[in-house]
């Protein structure tokens, strides 16, 4: 485990966010800015978000409080996401997002070697489905 | 016109796009996202933080690639979706964006794909792969 992370942090609920009702307006614009056909665009009974809407919900706080000190004053980049999905997200769902650090590890490549940090999103809406799992990969550069 | 999971066979492309990111656009993703921030929205303000001007979301590829994949294999066919971020992506710009088949899973009938958004001079800025679920 780098960095003398506590094991027992992995898995730790750290954020709880609730949004909604989701509008058909929000889920138009979100469809609309990435040039989606009409199945994501059209306001009407079978609107549904686009697949990757879901990961516009970043939760109250994106990193739990017991994070390294040597990572949380360093800026960190995006190094990419990792998209399971479920049910769709229709007009009129409430989606409640669970962050959890799902992992955090070290490479050592050409530039160095780099911290990644995982925060996994796991939302799920007002019938208890699960909407879509989302893992966050954050990457730190050079020194801890 | 959806592809069939019978048509499709390891090594196909996936038909590519190219578009125009235009600023504008960018900024709507950042507003429809609620990321208007300096470095989505405003060249100065991106150099600001150390940028060469305005970028485009991560997550916005993600998007653009997610619909890559959805126009070949039809809405709501795409599971899963995943993407590392290699690479800054500037609006005003030409991209494009590819996909070519990996495996067939007779079983579940899903289709995986490598997918990747490059820059007009062929450099790939997000490489990705994906599971899709074919009728």
């Amino acid at each position: 485990m780098p960095l003398d992370l506590d094991p027992a942090t992995l898995g730790e609920e750290f954020d709880r966010a609730v949004y909604g009702p989701v509008t058909a307006d929000e889920l138009v614009a979100f469809a609309r800015a990435l040039g989606a056909p009409s199945c994501y665009t059209e306001p009407g009974p079978d609107l549904v978000a686009h697949p990757t809407f879901c990961v516009s919900y970043r939760g109250h706080k994106f990193f739990p409080d017991n994070l390294p000190p040597s990572l949380r004053s360093r800026m960190s980049f995006d190094a990419g996401k990792d998209v399971e999905l479920g049910a769709p997200i229709r007009p009129g769902d409430t989606v409640t997002v669970v962050s959890t650090l799902h992992d955090v590890y070290e490479k050592t490549g050409r530039s160095g070697t780099m911290v990644f940090v995982v925060v996994r999103f796991t939302l799920t809406n007002q019938r208890g489905e699960r909407v879509a799992t989302v893992d966050n990969r954050l990457m730190y550069r050079g020194e801890r | 016109m959806s592809v069939r999971f019978e048509d499709v066979v390891e090594g196909d492309d996936l038909p590519a796009q190219e578009l125009f990111l235009a600023r504008d656009q960018v900024r709507a993703y950042a507003r429809a996202t609620d990321m208007y921030f300096p470095r989505f929205t405003d060249d100065e303000g991106a150099r600001r933080e150390g940028l060469p001007g305005m970028i485009a979301p991560g997550n916005m590829s993600l998007g653009l690639l997610a619909g890559l994949v959805e126009a070949w294999a039809g809405p709501g066919a795409l599971c899963r979706l995943g993407t590392t971020f290699r690479g800054l992506v500037l609006p005003d710009r030409t991209i494009r964006l590819r996909g070519t088949v990996t495996e067939k899973d007779e079983a579940r009938r899903t289709i995986e794909v490598d997918v990747w958004l490059e820059s007009d001079e062929g450099e790939r800025l997000v490489l990705g792969t994906a599971t899709a679920r074919l009728d």
